[in-house]
């Protein structure tokens, strides 16, 4: 707790306001984390998949649907592939524009709480 | 022609009381005055705004347990659905779908599933249906779109209930220092 003398600046309701914003931006970034990596695995699971595809030679390919492995032939494995390829990839820029953007929301409240408040208020990771 | 006193002070912030069952903070315009309003000392405030933030904790545990299931069964749901799906798609072609299942851990063996227009559901409880390619579709994406919803105001649920947290935890600091403050001076003012 700051050891603040005399009278510190007063919290107002647009200060919290601006508080809760970020606290909830903070949250929602871990979270982003969290599914940007499993976003990435996916993405390298799927290439890793297109890759084992490639070298096999078989006509029949026993591709994952649900719980089960049908056997897909090697054509349509190779559509199917391509098309979760791209929506993982589309996916995983989606994330990351997110990101960015919340990281630019954050910098900027930031700047508004520190100029206030100095250093009565701590908005770093622990 | 009296300035007309609004009933609502034009700071106040619009406090949303509670929001399904979580009991809202409300904002703390002035210290002071909120502990003359509450009639508690510094003390006692602070043990009840800390005894409110451990009730917002056990609230947001069940929340995130919640939040788990519901992320948990969205992916089930949505492979159901492309079985399904694979399923009708094989059906105009009058072949049989070749697959491979687990019988148990590390141990697979092969089914040929022949033209069907039907596909048992697992409803849950023992409960397992019989339904139509198109009944067990609609029936899934029923299903899904309500995961998904739940979901959303699970998370706006717990996005409320972070803010009063956060509320919270800012009086929390205001009255303590408030309160050091207040016993600053008392000692100034005994000091002379």
């Amino acid at each position: 707790m700051q050891k603040g003398e005399g009278s510190e600046a007063q919290v107002t309701w647009e200060d919290q306001q601006n508080i809760n914003k970020f606290g909830r931006l903070n949250n929602r970034f871990h979270e982003l984390e969290d599914e940007i990596k499993v976003a990435k695995e996916t993405n390298e699971n799927l290439e890793d998949a297109s890759n084992e595809l490639i070298l096999s030679d078989e006509d029949i390919v026993r591709f994952q649907i649900g719980e089960v492995f049908a056997h897909v032939p090697r054509e349509e494995v190779e559509n199917r592939l391509e098309k979760m390829k791209e929506d993982a990839s589309k996916e995983l820029e989606k994330l990351e524009e997110e990101k960015e953007s919340i990281l630019a929301q954050m910098a900027e409240l930031k700047k508004i709480l520190y100029g206030k408040f100095k250093d009565s208020i701590n908005l770093e990771e622990d | 022609m009296a300035a007309a006193a609004s009933a609502s002070s034009p700071t106040s912030p619009a406090a949303v009381t509670e929001r399904r069952g979580i009991p809202g903070a409300s904002f703390v315009e002035d210290v002071e005055t909120y502990l003359k309003q509450s009639g508690l000392d510094a003390n006692s405030s602070l043990a009840f705004l800390q005894e409110r933030l451990q009730q917002y904790k056990i609230v947001e545990m069940k929340l995130l347990a919640q939040q788990r299931d519901l992320q948990a069964k969205i992916p089930d749901i949505e492979k159901c659905l492309d079985v399904v799906a694979t399923l009708e798609a094989k059906k105009g072609t009058g072949e049989a779908l070749i697959a491979d299942f687990e019988v148990s851990e590390g141990i697979y063996s092969q089914a040929k599933i022949e033209d069907s227009d039907s596909v048992c559901l697992w409803l849950g409880a023992n409960v397992m249906l019989e339904y139509s390619l198109e009944e067990a579709k609609a029936l899934l994406e029923k299903n899904l779109e309500n995961a998904k919803a739940s979901l959303e105001v699970l998370v706006a649920d717990l996005q409320f209930l972070r803010d009063q947290v956060t509320i919270t935890q800012v009086t929390v600091a205001r009255v303590y220092n408030w309160d050091v403050h207040q016993r600053r001076i008392k000692q100034a003012t005994k000091e002379e």
